[in-house]
């Protein structure tokens, strides 16, 4: 009897300790770094612990791996790659109802296309930022750079840009002025960024592939412009590189929105998927984006609530100010996404 | 209870689980290649009706063209380096050492360390601020950093080269080894001089080790993917590296299957048309 009552309290412990451990079923497919617990405080204080994460290195790769059967129930795309998820079947529409902070969302982050199309919402975004050309203030004036520059001589071998078509061609469309029509470029707009391209491949030192590299090639002087997300800036700032994006009207920069979405085999109680995102896009998981990672976040009462000498610093006072005038990276329109990834392999090896 | 087998029973059940292997590992699969490179992508789906698109895609294009001679050039310059730098190594390990088991562990001390980390050595060897830069600058050779060190065909080359060495000793060292000293003697008995004896009489009879040392290195070479895409730059790029952005970035695998089939069959007519040419080169030599 005591025994089996010994055995009983046992099982019961056990039961309740693996309850307890495995408060979450949630699994996250991310970019390596978003497990930071202070995005999502809120649900592991409901649920006891963080969700399980498994990475990937760029949207390709995820779209790959997703299609090719991998399990998990949310994922952390950006806006260029929605309208193809939902094609290809991987994603299903969110139930903005359910979204707590759905409201108090930035207006022009919250309308990008790419979030909401087809008359559903497909994502829940998270953080953004700017893609712009950084460059080395010291060795650079800020009359001299301009994305048409990048096409002189005098930066032969001192340009970076990445290995990524649809930036690359955000980058051209700029450079070449045919910027609004970035989704749907006509045959001669098209050729007239890849026309832009061609004109500064012969001063690429590299199409690089990780910010990693780049931020060390700014900093030691091994190229004076790159094309490149807010990251890079902050990181050289933060090293004391005399370094910025270049900003002001008519100048180019494009804004890049990244966010969650729920796949379509996901198995996890929506309940839990839902306390997530609401967790995600709170203020206060906002203000530690903010605040420690330097991004700015998709809830506009974030902003607000965080330390306001690093929002000056940042620039984000005015977040309206850093998505003005700025392309925004929509999806492209499938056929013209192929054209632009073939004729970038051409251009990068000198055709 | 079978008391009774057949030797080719035997031979059978021990090269079961290898033709297993191979079926389920290398058939199957390059049979998916093909059966995939008669299809094609549209967008997120693949239409499977049988078409010859893709080889018409690939055959007319200058850059495929362009980048399969480049990988074949570059595997190849690779294969000759590292033989070349082989040879005196696995001549000196089989016949002028008494240690050659110390010599050989040596020689494969660098495949201690994981091929991305040699790669990444080799970038922090040759890079702007790397090892060669900052001593050339620091002896005063040269004022502003060189910048043909990396991100070229030069760097692919010397980092394949570096990393496929042990590939090309070991076999040459067995061939070496397997000559029959006597031989030597004899050439030198009938008058042959130092340099006679090692042409008429070495270098023939280690013409198997070499030709092994040259498809080991240059059949993977030609396919290498991770070296170009890390020191090779803009104009290092190799075909693998345009195939890898069909299963990866463009999202096309049909092309992608087309261009792997193509530059299998590159590689196999250069190294069949290679192993032709040494072996009538070397009857010549005899």
């Amino acid at each position: 009897m005591t025994y089996k009552a010994l055995t009983l309290t046992a099982a019961a412990c056990l039961v309740a300790g693996i309850a307890n451990a495995e408060g979450s079923d949630l699994t996250v497919f991310d970019w390596s770094g978003y497990e930071d617990p202070g995005f999502f405080g809120a649900y592991v204080e409901k649920h006891g612990s963080a969700p399980t994460y498994s990475y990937f290195g760029s949207q390709e790769e995820a779209f790959t791996k997703l299609q090719s059967g991998f399990e998990a129930d949310l994922a952390h795309p950006c806006t260029d790659a929605t309208r193809k998820w939902a094609a290809a079947g991987l994603i299903q529409p969110i139930d903005t109802s359910k979204l707590d902070n759905w409201e108090a969302m930035l207006p022009t982050i919250k309308e990008v296309d790419g979030i909401t199309f087809d008359g559903e919402t497909w994502m829940v975004p998270f953080e953004w930022g700017n893609t712009g050309l950084i460059y080395r203030t010291d060795e650079v004036s800020e009359d001299e750079i301009s994305l048409q520059a990048l096409t002189k001589p005098e930066f032969q071998g001192k340009v970076a840009i990445p290995d990524a078509a649809s930036s690359a061609y955000a980058m051209a469309a700029l450079g070449a002025g045919v910027a609004d029509n970035y989704t749907n470029m006509s045959d001669e707009e098209f050729k007239k960024a890849s026309d832009y391209l061609r004109a500064v491949h012969p001063n690429v030192r590299f199409y690089w592939s990780d910010a990693g590299q780049l931020d060390q090639a700014l900093a030691s002087g091994e190229v004076l412009a790159g094309w490149a997300w807010n990251q890079t800036e902050l990181n050289l700032i933060w090293n004391e590189v005399p370094a910025q994006m270049m900003r002001g009207e008519g100048k180019g920069i494009a804004t890049w929105v990244c966010g969650y979405v729920h796949l379509s085999n996901a198995d996890a109680p929506e309940e839990q998927v839902y306390d997530m995102l609401n967790a995600l896009t709170q203020p206060d998981s906002g203000k530690y984006i903010i605040e420690s990672w330097g991004y700015p976040h998709s809830n506009s009462e974030a902003f607000e609530i965080s330390d306001q000498e690093l929002i000056k610093t940042y620039g984000f006072d005015d977040p309206k100010a850093l998505f003005d005038n700025s392309l925004f990276f929509d999806a492209v329109e499938p056929e013209l996404e192929a054209k632009m990834l073939q004729e970038f392999e051409r251009i990068k090896s000198g055709f | 209870m079978i008391t009774l087998r057949s030797e080719a029973s035997q031979g059978m059940a021990l090269s079961a689980p290898a033709t297993l292997y191979v079926g389920l590992l290398v058939a199957a699969p390059l049979g998916i290649l093909v059966v995939y490179s008669f299809w094609t992508q549209t967008y997120v789906s693949i239409d499977r009706t049988f078409t010859w698109e893709n080889y018409r895609l690939a055959v007319e294009d200058p850059l495929v063209r362009h980048l399969l001679i480049r990988s074949v050039w570059i595997a190849g310059l690779v294969t000759a380096a590292t033989v070349a730098l082989a040879y005196p190594i696995a001549y000196f390990i089989a016949f002028r050492t008494r240690h050659k088991t110390l010599w050989l562990l040596l020689i494969t001390i660098p495949f201690w360390t994981s091929y991305l980390l040699r790669v990444f050595s080799w970038k922090l060897i040759l890079g702007f601020n790397g090892v060669l830069n900052s001593a050339l600058m620091t002896v005063g050779l040269i004022e502003e950093p060189l910048t043909f060190l990396l991100y070229n065909e030069v760097a692919v080359v010397l980092t394949l080269a570096h990393a496929w060495a042990p590939f090309a000793i070991m076999p040459i060292y067995v061939s070496l080894q397997k000559i029959d000293r006597s031989l030597l003697e004899a050439a030198t008995d009938l008058g042959c001089s130092k340099l006679e004896r090692f042409v008429r009489v070495t270098l023939p009879l280690t013409v198997p080790g070499i030709i092994a040392a040259c498809l080991i290195i240059f059949i993977p070479t030609v396919g290498d993917y991770v070296t170009p895409a890390l020191v090779g730059g803009s104009d290092g790029k190799m075909i693998a590296n345009l195939i890898q952005v069909q299963f990866g970035a463009a999202n096309n695998w049909p092309l992608g299957a087309t261009l792997s089939l193509m530059a299998m069959l590159a590689v196999g007519l250069v190294a069949g048309c290679f192993v032709l040419l040494s072996n009538l080169l070397a009857r010549r030599i005899r």
